[in-house]
């Protein structure tokens, strides 16, 4: 047994190497790219941001989320509406994001945890679309369709490069509290939601209490992801909270592989980055998105990560077998 | 008074699946519904463990009325049980299934911040010890064999530290080798861990051999229930059951 820890510990630390070599090459990384290519990497840390917390639903809890962005856009609204019509401090008009999302969430979870797949998914949307449409219409408090503009940052976050390490480090921090939350025994009961609801429940677990605290914890990552992007941004609109939002992602679970922790990290910086690439080029970019999750549902079946973490499995065991022969 | 149903009834549509059974269950027993196929003997299971409401009649564990109680409630009380279409968790090694069961009675699951594989380490050995399956700690749920998995469901209801454990068909499918060691097993977890289990069987040889009371089940309907002999001897039971076998 001792063999057999030392071992785990050993892998772990081979395993944490390209996590440790991120962590350094984010960290340097605005000493090399452009100011172009510093705003998009800051709006894929956010948007990464936003998918982890879709894929504590969907990947964890086993429910498809089609209204994730209406979280993302009460974040980005209550830091917009405090800083340009409260004149609130910036730092608490970023704290009251993720409350705010997970209080509505409370409300709207309340109706959802009760259905299971489409019919959850359904709900989701709906709501969310509601929501969409509250802020959209009620324009002499969230100025309509025209959003709110000038939400600006202290002085001193400004500068692309020092709003982007506060980006950063709240993007690592929120990554963090997620992975111990998924591994703790609260997230093993998610996955056992997730892998044998009935067997869970005769367990001795309350599903619909379960479904209903990760909903707004959800919520609440999804709000800070908001709240962190309009100051960044400068302005905020209805559309952060369209279901045309909340489906990125989605796609960017796909992509990258929703049964791995930093699956949906990686399937958002390929869609954004793909994006601000491609658009110096075409308008055409929902073709090639398209195309290019055709690819992946075909060719990589489990997402990029997924597969790649499959293999990985594979290998092990062939060399595994290969030893004990 | 450990477990009684007091005229419980349940009923599908036209059909009556359980019929006003009354029954007494004593503590430390280990306790076979036997009948037919169809007899009601899964209807009665669900009644007693809240999968489904009953319709009339009363469910009382340890002096309390429990018949209105949702079924992970039940659980947490101390029913747990096993179904006979094995459920378990086909993703999860079978040391996590395992340890889910443990998580959860033990009231860690609402802990969102410590690894859940730190918890009860000795205690998911124990009990993967005690059922036989210690070398697969680390295979998939769903790798497995028939009967083990079998023996997997029962390790993940183990974890729940039950009074009453209610096993629906704990060998069904099972090779006569496997259903001898599960039986044996059952057995000794309930002398062991003082557990009091109420099964469903349809092989007569294995009831006989293990149950210590026996309870009669027939469209419905409880038609005997006592010790074995009592049961084997009743004209009745012979009738429509037993086919006159002695």
């Amino acid at each position: 047994m001792a063999i057999k820890q030392t071992e785990q510990k050993e892998s772990m630390l081979k395993k944490g190497w390209w996590l440790i070599l991120l962590l350094i090459a984010s960290f340097i990384a605005p000493l090399f790219v452009t100011e172009f290519y510093l705003t998009v990497l800051c709006e894929a840390l956010v948007m990464s941001l936003f998918a982890l917390s879709f894929n504590l639903l969907f990947g964890y809890m086993g429910q498809l989320s089609f209204g994730q962005a209406a979280f993302f856009g009460l974040g980005g609204y209550a830091v917009a509406m405090l800083i340009t019509k409260a004149q609130f401090n910036f730092w608490l008009s970023l704290i009251a994001g993720p409350p705010l999302a997970a209080l509505v969430a409370l409300i709207v979870g309340y109706f959802c945890v009760r259905l299971r797949g489409i019919y959850f998914a359904i709900l989701t949307l709906a709501f969310g679309q509601l929501i969409f449409v509250v802020i959209f219409k009620w324009h002499k408090f969230t100025g309509g369709d025209d959003g709110i503009q000038g939400v600006f940052p202290p002085d001193f976050l400004k500068p692309s490069t020092a709003y982007y390490y506060l980006i950063l480090i709240i993007f690592i921090a929120s990554t963090f509290v997620l992975w111990r939350i998924v591994n703790s025994p609260f997230g093993q009961t998610l996955k056992a939601m997730r892998e044998n609801p009935e067997r869970t429940e005769f367990l001795g677990i309350n599903i619909a209490r379960y479904q209903l605290i990760t909903f707004v914890i959800a919520a609440a990552f999804a709000g800070l992801a908001g709240a962190i992007w309009v100051p960044f941004y400068r302005s905020v609109a209805p559309s952060y909270l369209f279901w045309v939002k909340s489906g990125e992602p989605v796609m960017a679970a796909i992509l990258g592989g929703p049964s791995t922790f930093f699956g949906p990290v990686l399937g958002m910086f390929i869609m954004t980055f793909f994006h601000a690439y491609i658009l110096g080029f075409t308008h055409f970019w929902p073709v090639i998105m398209g195309t290019l999750i055709l690819i992946i549902i075909f060719l990589l079946p489990g997402g990029v990560l997924g597969f790649a973490q499959e293999k990985l499995k594979e290998r092990r065991e062939r060399l595994n077998q290969l030893t004990k022969k | 008074m450990f477990l009684q149903t007091q005229g419980i009834t349940k009923e599908f549509g036209k059909l009556r699946a359980v019929n006003e059974v009354t029954l007494e269950i004593f503590k430390g027993d280990v306790h076979a519904i036997i009948g037919p196929n169809g007899a009601g003997k899964s209807t009665y299971f669900n009644l007693i463990t809240g999968y489904h409401p009953a319709d009339s009649g009363k469910v009382v564990f340890k002096g309390e009325d429990i018949t209105g109680l949702s079924s992970y409630k039940r659980c947490k009380i101390g029913i747990t049980r096993s179904f006979q279409r094995t459920s378990i968790y086909p993703k999860f090694s079978v040391y996590e299934s395992v340890l889910m069961g443990l998580l959860s009675h033990r009231g860690v699951t609402t802990n969102p911040f410590s690894s859940a594989k730190k918890f009860f380490k000795e205690e998911v050995w124990r009990i993967l010890e005690d059922v036989g399956l210690p070398d697969q700690a680390n295979t998939l749920g769903d790798s497995i064999s028939h009967g083990d998995k079998k023996r997997l469901e029962l390790a993940i209801t183990l974890g729940t530290e039950p009074e009453l454990l209610l096993l629906d068909e704990p060998t069904c499918g099972m090779s006569p080798e496997e259903t001898e060691t599960t039986m044996v097993l059952v057995k000794k977890l309930s002398e062991e861990r003082g557990i009091t289990i109420l099964f469903t069987e349809h092989d007569m040889s294995v009831v006989f051999g293990i149950a210590k009371r026996i309870s009669v089940l027939h469209q419905g309907t409880l038609i005997a229930d006592g010790m074995p002999e009592e049961v084997r001897a009743s004209e009745e039971v012979q009738k429509i059951y037993l086919g006159g076998v002695k």
